[in-house]
């Protein structure tokens, strides 16, 4: 049984920059595969994921979209968004599984300051630990796909955890369980990346000639990825199309850290310095007042 | 026989500076800890990360309220004047306890006045920025990175000035704390270090 919950990164500890590596590293990496030309927008990967995770149900209404809710939240962690979208003389909806892509760079955990509030496995999954989470939202800010969601109640941040506790026993996440047409599909990112060539060239012998693999290299691709129709237009699927795991406000801010210990210890030396060379200047010195 | 006094602050005055004092260096702390994993633990001191979150922000606008009155209490005196500049020109044989080089310096020297003014404007900058990380699901990733980044900047050199200040006000010279503690400093100590205003204190 190979070792599927080997820590490769810790939030807020030197592992989050350095990557551990040890005698666990190089057990199975996994992914999703998600073809979207399959998904017959049924949510039951929406339902399942509710269900295994035991997250509360929120009520819905109708707002003119066949969309299930507006927007995730901390208790809707899978949303199918439907985008309706005209395609040539079509009217078409280009679905979008939003949830954490589980990126192999985590912005959201490189801006977490809580040490093991967000933990990257080596397997790929990155999951937040809500009893470590402060409630600061820096890892909402440095999502560069807008995923965790804030939880007024709790104080802090909830998302996908990629049904953790069933990989770690060698089952499938639950919405790639019970999606009926295999939309959703799992397994080594390795074969997931063979599939997804396979799919693509199918789709374009089919005239989706922008067809496309979504596993974007600015977060060193992701553990959930797309098989995409029309590769060309991601923002119509709200996929971005050059998502970046540390912007460069994140970069500055690791910038400003060591400027700022520099300053900070300045600060302390020149006052000690000059205690130790000047001394302190009291009007009890008889050096500066003698009496007459 | 102690010494003849003079009041330098008065217990409102003392009052809202040790506000102002205490809320800074618990947000320093508190903002160091959100800053450095490893001075995370420093959140311990108010009761650990999540309360250190919440506080964060609530000790902030005591902060903010507190530098409101001090600079409508303060600004008066704050405005440098000639001498003030030819004082900052000889501010290396200030350093260096050279008086019979250095200008007389009024109630505040053009050190302190400078400080009173950066931090006021430091100041705003914090309240501006610290207003939208506090409420941080109405923005947008990138505003809310450049206002961290600009809180961050903020924090810095008020924690440099800071060390500086309080090295000055306690170490540097001794009796100044007095001044902030009962409000009272010696005329020794006027006529040492602020000249002109115990020569004001002494004609009037
Ligand atoms: C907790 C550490 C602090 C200590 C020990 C301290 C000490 C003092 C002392 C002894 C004085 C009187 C100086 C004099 O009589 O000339 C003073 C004045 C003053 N303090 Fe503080 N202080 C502290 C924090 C702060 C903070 C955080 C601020 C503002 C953000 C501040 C702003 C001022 C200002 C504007 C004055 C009047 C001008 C000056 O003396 O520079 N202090 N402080
Ligand atoms: S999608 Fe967002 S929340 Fe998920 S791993 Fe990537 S950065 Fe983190
Ligand atoms: S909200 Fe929680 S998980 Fe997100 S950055 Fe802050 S401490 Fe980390």
């Amino acid at each position: 049984m190979p070792d599927t919950l080997a820590i490769k990164r810790i939030s807020a500890t030197p592992s989050a920059l350095i990557p551990l590596e040890s005698l666990r590293s190089g057990g199975p990496v996994y992914s999703k595969l998600v073809d979207i030309s399959k998904c017959i927008g049924c949510k039951g990967c929406e339902v399942a994921c509710k269900e295994w995770n035991d997250l509360k149900v929120e009520q819905t209404a109708n707002f003119g979209s066949m969309q299930s809710h507006k927007d995730l939240s901390s208790n809707t962690w899978l949303l199918m968004r439907f985008n309706e979208v005209e395609v040539g003389d079509d009217l078409q909806w280009l679905i979008k599984k939003d949830a954490c892509l589980h990126c192999e760079e985590p912005g959201c955990l490189f801006a977490c300051p809580a040490p093991g509030a967000i933990v990257q496995y080596q397997n790929g999954i990155v999951d937040f630990n809500q009893d470590q989470c402060i409630g600061c939202q820096n890892c909402v800010s440095g999502c560069p796909f807008d995923i965790p969601r804030f939880d007024k109640s709790t104080k802090t941040v909830a998302k996908c955890n990629m049904c953790i506790d069933r990989v770690e026993v060698g089952l499938e996440p639950a919405c790639v369980k019970t999606c009926p047409t295999n939309a959703i599909q799992w397994g080594i990112k390795e074969d997931m990346l063979a599939l997804a060539e396979k799919k693509v060239e199918t789709m374009k012998r089919r005239g989706y000639e922008h067809a496309a693999l979504y596993n974007p290299g600015g977060v060193g691709g992701t553990h959930m990825m797309y098989v995409v129709p029309h590769g060309d237009r991601l923002e119509d699927y709200s996929l971005p199309a050059h998502p970046v795991a540390s912007p460069a406000p994140l970069h500055g801010l690791s910038v400003l850290r060591r400027v700022g210990s520099y300053l900070l210890g300045f600060g302390v030396v020149s006052a000690l310095a000059h205690f130790l060379a000047v001394g302190p200047e009291s009007p009890e010195d008889e050096a500066w007042e003698p009496k007459p | 026989m102690s010494p003849p006094r003079l009041l330098r602050f008065t217990f409102f005055q003392r009052a809202v500076h040790w506000v102002v004092g205490v809320t800074f260096v618990v947000l320093l702390l508190t903002g160091l800890a959100f800053s450095y994993p490893s001075l995370f633990w420093l959140t311990t001191l108010i009761g650990g990360g999540p309360a250190a979150r919440v506080l964060h922000p609530q000790i902030g606008a005591v902060f903010a309220i507190g530098l409101l009155f001090m600079f409508v209490l303060w600004v008066r005196d704050m405005f440098l004047d000639a001498p003030d500049r030819q004082w900052l020109g000889a501010i290396k044989h200030y350093a260096a306890h050279e008086h019979d080089k250095v200008p007389p310096a009024g109630k505040y020297n053009a050190g302190q006045k400078l400080f009173f003014w950066v931090q006021s404007l430091l100041g705003v900058v914090f309240v501006a920025t610290g207003l939208l990380l506090w409420f941080p699901e109405s923005f947008g990733p990138g505003l809310l990175n450049t206002m961290r980044l600009l809180h961050y900047a903020a924090a810095l050199s008020g924690g440099l000035l800071l060390i500086l200040h309080v090295y000055l006000g306690t170490v540097a010279y001794p009796g100044t704390a007095r001044g902030m503690i009962d409000g009272k400093v010696t005329t020794a100590w006027a006529r040492l270090h602020h000249p002109r205003w115990s020569g004001e204190r002494v004609e009037h």
